[in-house]
């Protein structure tokens, strides 16, 4: 697994690549939950490059979004794999983490704009 | 003459794995190629997904004697069917039963998973060792 972070203005955006499962929550946690900062606590977790989740993959998510609570922090999921999101309703996890389809989505949420753009919003295609 | 093995032809599946993490990625890729190759196509990342709880469960929690987890599947046309077995020191069914003890909390979903990407799963567990029996239906069937 590799695990991408950026940050964009004050949000930390973190992209894991890979498969998130009971072999790579070690590098996951370490990375995640150890991130610094005076806004360390606004994170978005983009899943989108994750092929392969399992239950301890599950748990290191909610792992963090315990950390992100205790602190009142934010914490927003991007997700675009229908499996991803099969496996999040059936241990009810859509109900309890905010999802979007895509960064530029979650980006605009929070209020963070610079140099991104939702591009199916301002997308000129016709279907 | 060859003997021919009963076992690993294209509708059984019978494997071993040290009973290490190591050993998982290995054992779901195997049966994810087992599921595709008997037709299984749409239902194949689902066995796969619950191939891996059942033999996290092996790892976290059996401690087999001889340190193997077994991995048996059978295909038939509408249906698959996985067991897992270890010859580790059983556990109390209900505390697996049980699921996470809170909707937040860190632990506890491997056997939700498994019932929720399964159509039927059932545990044999004494003090010589488990056993679970998994069995996903081919959709539309």
């Amino acid at each position: 697994m590799e695990i991408v972070v950026e940050e964009k203005e004050g949000y930390h955006v973190i992209t894991p690549v890979g498969e998130l499962d009971v072999y790579t929550v070690p590098l996951f946690r370490k990375v995640v939950l150890k991130q610094e900062g005076n806004r360390s606590h606004e994170i978005i977790l983009d899943l989108t490059g994750v092929s392969f989740i399992d239950s301890s993959g599950l748990g290191s998510l909610l792992e963090v979004y315990q950390k992100i609570q205790s602190v009142q922090g934010e914490l927003l999921f991007v997700i675009d794999n229908p499996r991803m999101l099969k496996i999040f309703k059936l241990v009810n996890l859509d109900k309890v983490f905010r999802v979007f389809s895509n960064l530029g989505s979650a980006l605009q949420h929070v209020g963070v704009t610079g140099g991104y753009v939702d591009e199916d919003f301002f997308s000129d295609s016709v279907e | 003459m060859k003997r021919m093995n009963p076992f690993n032809n294209n509708k059984k599946l019978r494997v071993e794995f040290p009973c290490r993490k190591k050993s998982l990625k290995k054992a779901r890729m195997r049966v994810e190629d087992f599921a595709v190759t008997n037709g299984f196509e749409q239902e194949a990342a689902d066995i796969a997904l619950a191939t891996q709880e059942a033999l996290k469960n092996v790892i976290q929690h059996a401690c087999p004697i001889d340190n193997r987890m077994r991995l048996e599947g059978e295909a038939e046309d509408d249906s698959l069917t996985i067991i897992i077995s270890d010859t580790g020191k059983g556990f109390e069914q209900c505390a697996l039963d049980a699921g996470p003890s809170s909707p937040l909390s860190v632990h506890g979903r491997g056997l939700q998973l498994i019932k929720g990407v399964m159509d039927e799963m059932d545990i044999n567990t004494c003090k010589d060792g488990t056993a679970i029996r998994m069995v996903k239906h081919k959709y539309g069937v």
